[in-house]
């Protein structure tokens, strides 16, 4: 691949190749560099797809089928399952139920965050127009008081929101899981609450093909292809700045010049070894930084029963609320934490996947730091399977293989540390559309 | 302590209405003195009332031995409104300094040291092994410096809303005229946490952890947290005798301000009574009418400010059914979870070698692992003492010839993060008192076996002197929530004539009187628009 683009875009998950698709379609010189060994697996499920990204890749042509997840599930260490739903009366009448006394506040609650998610607050985007942050925004916040109290609270923690309208302490565990587990983050620290908002509106219940269908990332990914975007499994060796390019060198003598790396998920970032924290162009500034995702694989002999009979549901594995907080602290330190938070889902080919984001980025030993081995991999697959063992007892006997994956900095020096115009999109529950949203505005600061 | 104005102590109470006053200013801390002063010196008859036996709140001189005064609350002068010095003419009413633009010597957990000038600028006179490192740093303070003092209209808080000027317009022109790399830099430092800030710019570990330390110090905020750094351009963006982001001594110690401002007030013949403890606002129609005192008599007056804590004023002087639900949950919200402690020391003997005593004339910092820090933090949230904390140590001894001791030393320190407590028991105390002495221990090595003296400090005891809400005390949260808390207890209830400038109105720690300035001015503007 040589030659000039607008693009380069970096990570094969559905967001990224959803980012280079649309900026194809709009006419956008795109490249996009996945990586060499992705195996064909059966899918997770990925964020839902908003309605204007489904015009705008005109998914409908491709064949493409999904189904929303069927629940969210909480397996607390004591008592019931604690699950809510997409659908917000469905959610309160389970709660009532079951006798959580919050089932009457649950909507305004659904109301309240998805007004708080889409508050005119002065938030840090993925993107600034080149020299142009918008500090009219923030002066007017600053003398706003209305505003100001509004971005306090969707700036401040997760628990502060929860405790402040739940009385259920299992429910408030139950959500901050859910809100706070993709992204790793810990309910009482400072901008959580941001998480929390978002997770409630409906673009970001996740979504699956259902048994048989088109997997939405061969969707996506032939959408691509046909929108021209050029694809490359090449390892890039060196960015530099040259003037309002970035020059990117490849294994193999391949180099090109492109006007922006954009990075469509923190975690595709992280495997770069760029943190949205180090990226000089300031974006995602509410860093999740430091902790690494880790993701198992668990093959088995035989069907499991899924907790509450559900299969189709995204389940989380907590103790108690507590456990949120101590994991997030446990990665930030630099250790494993044997009662880390998990999220499990079972695939249509009977799989189990389990994914933690509360993994440290790096490990703390002896007063130094230092990069993943494989033993901590063990290690970590190993606190995995005992909590899915924990909820699911014989969940361990049935396991025939087990496959890791660990999306945490590489030692050694990234290829993008002298370059600091990269675009990072922070850690959102509606990735997709974010992504596609956040090319758009690049885009259109370009014109 | 004698108190000079003793003749305007004795009780005037019993069940009488006294009217003819301009204004009631409750509280008799630094900003109720304040702005007294201010309303004073503008023409209004001013009647300030403080709870306590004396006035002063919770900087105060007390004996913490015999014959050897401490100074409680703050020790140092770092973000003292320049506007207040000179506008109430602070220096001709006794203000002085003992030391200014003290050094700092920084000390590492891995016995490494590091001395900083007192102005931040002269980064060029630090003994750095690499000249990057201190390009890097010069870059980086140029930076903060610059931006610290452009935000500066922006940490003296306070919504006030009102008839001949908008305080808040004038802020947002002029924050919103920032030209292009500053908006860029603001939206950074504002968003971002300080660990990221300062890892894309430093290199060197030590320059990191010190920063990282001043940026924590005081404050609720953990440096791995967004919004962080925020803190360290509040602080920057104070000045002490004339220079930016300085520390300084004032003769006689931070009492010494709060002196001086009696004495202002004075000055400017407000009516000043102590032991006067405030029951209720008066609130007639959508107007301040007075104040109820505590033995049932009643102030009459169209301008009430109140100095103390806002959870005192508004639940319980103004009361629940006035408030709205807003203020009312950004005043509960949040349960504090992190505070600083001060302990003063007696040491015996006199320093022996020459780097001893030079050390004692500079603010001594004592600064933890990042790693130590952020452990730090977390233990304190989750209301665990830590092993290490920073310490921040001054002599005033050395430092204040008027103070010096035969044969004995005051070191005075300021330690932080610890757990947030309202009532801390006696294991509590114990284990705070040995969390700070081994972390003094670890740049003082030996200095336990010279200790005489100590004297613990906490938030709770700061919180019983003042007689105010323990939260009050508690540190300050990121710098956003404080402009929040800020805006909604300076603007939010709209009763006319009514100001607030307690603790809650102020932004960022530390001996400051912007928040009494901006309220008594707000006051003064609708005074004279009402008189006009």
């Amino acid at each position: 691949m040589n030659g000039q683009f607008d693009f380069l875009v970096i990570g094969d998950d559905e967001p990224s190749l959803a980012a280079a698709a649309a900026a194809a379609k709009a006419h956008a010189r795109v490249a996009l560099l996945t990586s060499a060994d992705r195996k064909k697996r059966a899918a997770a499920a990925s964020p839902a797809i908003a309605n204007f990204v489904w015009r705008r890749l005109d998914l409908q042509d491709y064949d493409l089928t999904l189904e929303p997840v069927s629940a969210r599930v909480t397996l607390l260490k004591e008592g019931a399952p604690v699950a809510t739903y997409a659908n917000a009366r469905e959610t309160a009448e389970g709660l009532a139920e079951k006798g959580s006394p919050d089932h009457l506040l649950w909507r305004d609650f659904v109301e309240d965050m998805t007004l708080l998610a889409g508050a005119p607050a002065y938030a840090p985007a993925g993107y600034e127009k080149p020299g142009a942050p918008d500090i009219k925004a923030f002066a007017a916040l600053l003398a706003d008081p209305a505003r100001l109290e509004q971005a306090a609270r969707l700036f401040g923690s997760c628990g502060d929101i929860l405790d402040d309208y739940f009385s259920d302490e299992r429910l408030r565990s139950h959500l901050a899981a859910h809100a706070l587990g993709a992204g790793g983050r810990g309910d009482r620290e400072a901008g959580s609450a941001q998480a929390l908002a978002e997770f409630l509106d409906a673009d970001s219940w996740r979504v699956r093909a259902p048994k048989g269908g088109v997997a939405l990332r061969a969707v996506l990914e032939q959408v691509c292809q046909d929108m021209g975007v050029e694809t490359t499994h090449k390892k890039p060796v060196d960015v530099v700045a040259n003037g309002k390019f970035s020059q990117v060198s490849f294994d193999g003598d391949d180099k090109i010049k492109v006007k922006h790396l954009f990075f469509a998920t923190p975690a595709a970032a992280r495997q770069w070894g760029v943190s949205d924290g180090r990226s000089a162009q300031g974006s995602g500034m509410l860093s999740e930084g430091a902790h690494a995702d880790f993701t198992v694989r668990f093959k088995l002999n035989d069907t499991i029963e899924a907790p509450l009979n559900d299969p189709g549901a995204i389940f989380q594995v907590i103790d108690d609320g507590g456990d949120i907080q101590a994991a997030r602290n446990a990665a930030l330190q630099g250790r494993l934490c044997d009662e880390m938070p998990v999220e499990f889902e079972f695939t249509s080919n009977g799989e189990v996947i389990a994914r933690s984001a509360y993994l440290p980025a790096a490990f703390f030993e002896d007063g130094e730091w230092r990069a993943w081995t494989g033993q901590d991999r063990q290690a970590a697959a190993s606190i995995i399977k005992d909590r899915l063992s924990s909820r699911m007892p014989g969940f361990a006997s049935l396991i025939r293989r087990t496959e890791t994956e660990l999306s945490a900095p590489p030692s050694g020096a990234s290829p993008f540390v002298n370059c600091s115009r990269i675009i990072i999109q922070p850690h959102r529950h509606n990735a997709i559309s974010a992504a596609v949203k956040l090319i758009d505005q690049v885009m259109a600061g370009d014109d | 302590m004698t108190n000079p104005l003793d003749q305007n102590s004795e009780n005037k109470g019993g069940n009488r209405i006294e009217g003819g006053i301009d204004a009631v200013v409750i509280g008799a801390g630094a900003d109720g003195l304040a702005a007294s002063a201010y309303l004073g010196k503008a023409g209004l008859r001013t009647v300030l009332v403080g709870a306590g036996p004396e006035l002063g709140g919770r900087i105060a001189a007390r004996e913490i031995a015999p014959g050897v005064t401490g100074i409680d609350g703050e020790h140092l002068i770092t973000v003292l409104d320049p506007d207040v010095i000179s506008e109430l003419d602070l220096y001709r009413y006794g203000v002085e300094f003992a030391a200014r633009r003290l050094d700092t010597t920084y000390f590492f957990e891995n016995g490494g040291v590091l001395r900083f000038d007192g102005d931040l600028t002269q980064a060029a006179l630090l003994n750095l092994d690499d000249d990057s490192d201190r390009e890097a740093l010069e870059a980086f303070m140029g930076d903060v410096l610059e931006t610290a003092a452009f935000l500066r209209p922006a940490f003296h808080g306070g919504g006030y809303k009102g008839p001949g000027g908008d305080k808040q317009r004038a802020l947002e022109k002029a924050v919103g005229q920032a030209p292009p790399e500053m908006a860029a830099r603001i939206q950074r430092y504002l968003y971002a946490t300080a660990e990221d800030i300062l890892r894309a710019r430093f290199e060197d570990s030590q320059l990191r952890t010190l920063l990282l330390a001043e940026t924590s110090f005081r404050s609720a905020a953990a440096p791995h947290e967004p919004f962080s750094f925020m803190s360290l351009l509040r602080r920057y963006a104070g000045e002490a005798a004339g220079l930016q982001g300085a520390a300084a001594y004032a003769k006689g110690g931070a009492v010494s301000v709060i002196d001086a401002l009696r004495r202002a007030a004075q000055g400017a013949k407000v009516d000043m009574r102590a032991a006067a403890p405030v029951k209720s606002i008066l609130i007639e129609g959508d107007r301040v009418a007075g104040v109820v005192m505590d033995d049932g008599g009643q102030l009459r007056a169209p301008i009430v400010l109140a100095a103390i804590d806002a959870r005192k004023v508004f639940q319980d002087m103004i009361g629940p059914g006035v408030i709205d639900i807003g203020l009312q949950r950004i005043l509960t919200a949040r349960r504090p979870e992190i505070a600083s402690a001060r302990m003063q020391i007696i040491l015996k003997g006199v320093a022996q070698d020459e780097a001893t005593r030079k050390n004692m004339m500079r603010r001594l910092v004592y600064a933890p692992s990042p790693e130590a820090l952020s452990k730090a933090f977390m233990d304190a949230r989750a209301g665990r003492v830590p092993e290490r904390v920073i310490v921040e140590a001054v002599f005033p001894t050395a430092l204040d010839e008027g103070a010096a001791l035969d044969k004995r030393q005051v070191m005075s320190v300021m330690a932080h993060p610890l757990p947030f407590d309202e009532a801390p028991d006696a294991d509590r105390r114990e284990a705070i008192r040995s969390a700070i002495l081994d972390s003094i221990e670890m740049f003082a090595a030996g200095f336990s076996g010279r200790v005489e003296v100590e004297d613990l400090r906490l938030t709770s005891d700061d919180a019983a002197a003042a007689g105010a809400h323990v939260a009050a005390y508690a540190a300050k949260p990121d710098v956003l929530q404080q402009w929040a808390l800020a805006a909604a207890v300076t603007g939010g209830p709209r009763i006319s004539g009514f100001y607030f400038c307690g603790p809650e109105a102020q932004i960022g720690a530390g001996l400051s009187c912007a928040a009494g300035r901006a309220a008594a001015k707000a006051a003064l503007r609708a005074y004279k628009k009402g008189a006009a």
